[in-house]
């Protein structure tokens, strides 16, 4: 559906992408993953046609787009940048009708979902006098106008509070449940990403250090798993048998043993496990979180 | 040609300068400083009460060379630097708009508002004066008040060449206050010293071209062309301008000074940002 093809992205002395290739497929929640400044806005910015890649492609449903091309797939986005302050001087509804007649399109048509998301009281009031939170729902409100069928998010939770962060994946899932939508997602919070996104691409220094779905990058980069065990002392007999298995990096915490294990050994360890069932009281494998995947990639 | 989304943008840059009283501040500003210069004008020479309508056009045309060019340019100046600190310029880009649209969105809201206070501040002051010197320079307070638009609309298009290629307000404002004293003093002391260096020997010819270079000196000359005492105000006593300096030339070269700041802004703005 898009694709990047080598893109690159040069600002003076800064190489903001470096030979990006991505290819976002329809239909999927893509999370963009990546410190401050590793070029996640550049990336963005330059799918939706609205920076210019110094070299390399974009390509959208295959082709190269024409600027009648750009402007339909622009009328099918919905884009929501990471820092808007509006216009002060407009009611929430005044500047949503201003964008709605921008996009082409009459805010009655989203009107319910844009008062799901900010209340009428609200919506009456003039920007000026909004928190950041009111705003950036007010740039999610926006960015919903033309019931997009892609859906562009830059850092789409920042500056809000987490009953707001909350809410917002509420409405995101609610507009997934109601029709196909593609969600590239971009954040720098790498907890609240990982059970909403079908892949996950992680960028630094401007280039994609890989992607993936979660367990896809895991198994790629050979994460160890997690091994949790409720125990109530500790047992030196059972930290030699572990350690003969292949396990490592054995510590007590809060009444549990934990440690890693190499995926390739989970079986092994868990039959082990069963045979010295007296020894623990419950045993819990985990796969590594995206924090621990973001870490792995170098 | 003019689409739904245009509209919005010029309705937009409107209603924010009505809202904001910009609008009616200038009308009034410019009515205040017409019937006072009209009243006081001749108070050097120790005489006070309204002249001749020519000589508050002469007096006038001086101060709204300086007046109407910066305020037209801080008025465009900003139309990407506040859009792009507001993070709205990318919302405007990501969205199905053609730069064109936006532009001349941009260009008609402000078009608008800055021909509204101009028409509104002259001609409630030309109705008084009227009123106290009678109908009989009525055509020659007209073309002033057109000339006045003219130019302002002229340094609105510059303004909008200024703002794409110096996209940062700090740049913007200093570039601004350059291209303001540029054309309105510095261009003229370069014409004079050029007159003054070859001894007064440069042709008509060249001299009718310098000026037509400079909007600020075509405003003057069309000005001075309609009260018919324009070489003596000009400083240019001595230079006979050829026949084809009428004002129809002259409002085809200000047209090109509206249009040319305004295709290049086009152009280089699709350059810079659009896909």
């Amino acid at each position: 559906m898009i694709e990047l093809k080598d893109v690159n992205k040069v600002y003076g002395n800064l190489k903001a992408l470096d030979s990006v290739n991505l290819h976002i497929r329809k239909g999927e929640v893509l999370g963009l993953v990546g410190p401050n400044g590793a070029g996640k806005s550049t990336m963005l910015k330059i799918i939706l046609g609205i920076a210019k890649p110094t070299s390399g492609t974009v390509l959208i449903n295959g082709k190269v787009p024409s600027e009648k091309d750009w402007r339909e797939f622009k009328a099918s986005v919905g884009y929501m940048p990471e820092r808007v302050a509006f216009y002060d001087n407009l009611t929430g509804m005044e500047t949503l009708k201003l964008f709605a007649r921008i996009k082409g399109t009459k805010i009655d048509r989203m009107i319910n979902m844009v008062k799901r998301i900010l209340s009428e009281d609200i919506l009456k009031r003039k920007v000026g006098g909004y928190s950041k939170g009111m705003r950036q729902r007010l740039n999610l409100a926006q960015a919903l106008l033309n019931d997009p069928d892609i859906l562009i998010l830059d850092e789409p939770t920042s500056g809000l509070d987490p009953v707001g962060s909350r809410e917002f994946y509420h409405i995101l899932k609610d507009i997934e449940e109601r029709k196909e939508i593609t969600v590239i997602l971009s954040s720098h919070i790498l907890a609240e990403l990982e059970d909403k996104t079908d892949r996950i691409a992680i960028i630094k220094n401007g280039s994609i250090k890989a992607a993936g779905s979660l367990k896809e990058l895991y198994r790629r980069l050979k994460l160890p798993l997690k091994l949790q065990i409720t125990i109530k002392d500790k047992d030196e007999v059972l930290e030699g048998m572990l350690r003969g298995l292949g396990v490592s990096d054995i510590g007590y915490r809060n009444g549990y043993l934990i440690a890693s294990v190499p995926s390739e050994n989970k079986l092994r360890v868990l039959s082990a496990m069963l045979q010295e069932k007296e020894r623990f009281q419950d045993i819990t494998i985990k796969e590594p979180n995206l924090e621990e995947v973001f870490f792995g990639v170098h | 040609m003019y689409t739904d989304a245009m509209i919005a943008i010029a309705h937009k840059e409107l209603a924010d300068k009505l809202k904001s009283r910009w609008v009616i501040v200038i009308a009034l500003g410019f009515a205040v400083f017409t019937v006072v210069i009209a009243y006081f004008g001749g108070a050097t020479a120790g005489v006070t009460g309204f002249r001749r309508m020519d000589a508050t056009i002469a007096s006038l045309t001086s101060l709204v060379t300086y007046f109407i060019p910066i305020l037209a340019l801080t008025l465009g100046g900003g139309i990407i630097a506040d859009e792009r600190d507001r993070g709205t310029l990318d919302l405007f880009l990501s969205s199905p708009l053609s730069v064109g649209e936006f532009i001349a969105g941009k260009f008609w809201g402000l078009f608008f508002a800055l021909t509204l206070s101009t028409l509104a501040g002259f001609g409630i002051s030309g109705i008084l004066l009227i009123t106290k010197l009678g109908t009989g320079t009525l055509g020659s307070y007209i073309l002033f008040i057109i000339n006045s638009m003219v130019l302002g609309v002229i340094f609105l298009s510059i303004s909008f060449l200024i703002s794409v290629l110096f996209y940062e307000r700090s740049r913007v404002i200093a570039v601004t206050v350059f291209v303001w004293l540029f054309f309105t003093i510095l261009y003229d002391l370069g014409v004079i010293g050029l007159l003054v260096t070859t001894k007064g020997e440069i042709s008509t010819g060249i001299v009718s071209m310098l000026l037509m270079l400079n909007p600020v000196d075509i405003y003057r000359t069309l000005n001075f062309l309609s009260i018919g005492e324009f070489s003596v105000v000009l400083g240019l006593a001595s230079v006979e301008f050829p026949s084809y300096m009428r004002p129809v030339l002259l409002w085809g070269v200000s047209f090109l000074w509206i249009v040319l700041p305004l295709v290049l802004s086009y152009y280089l703005f699709k350059r810079r940002y659009a896909s």
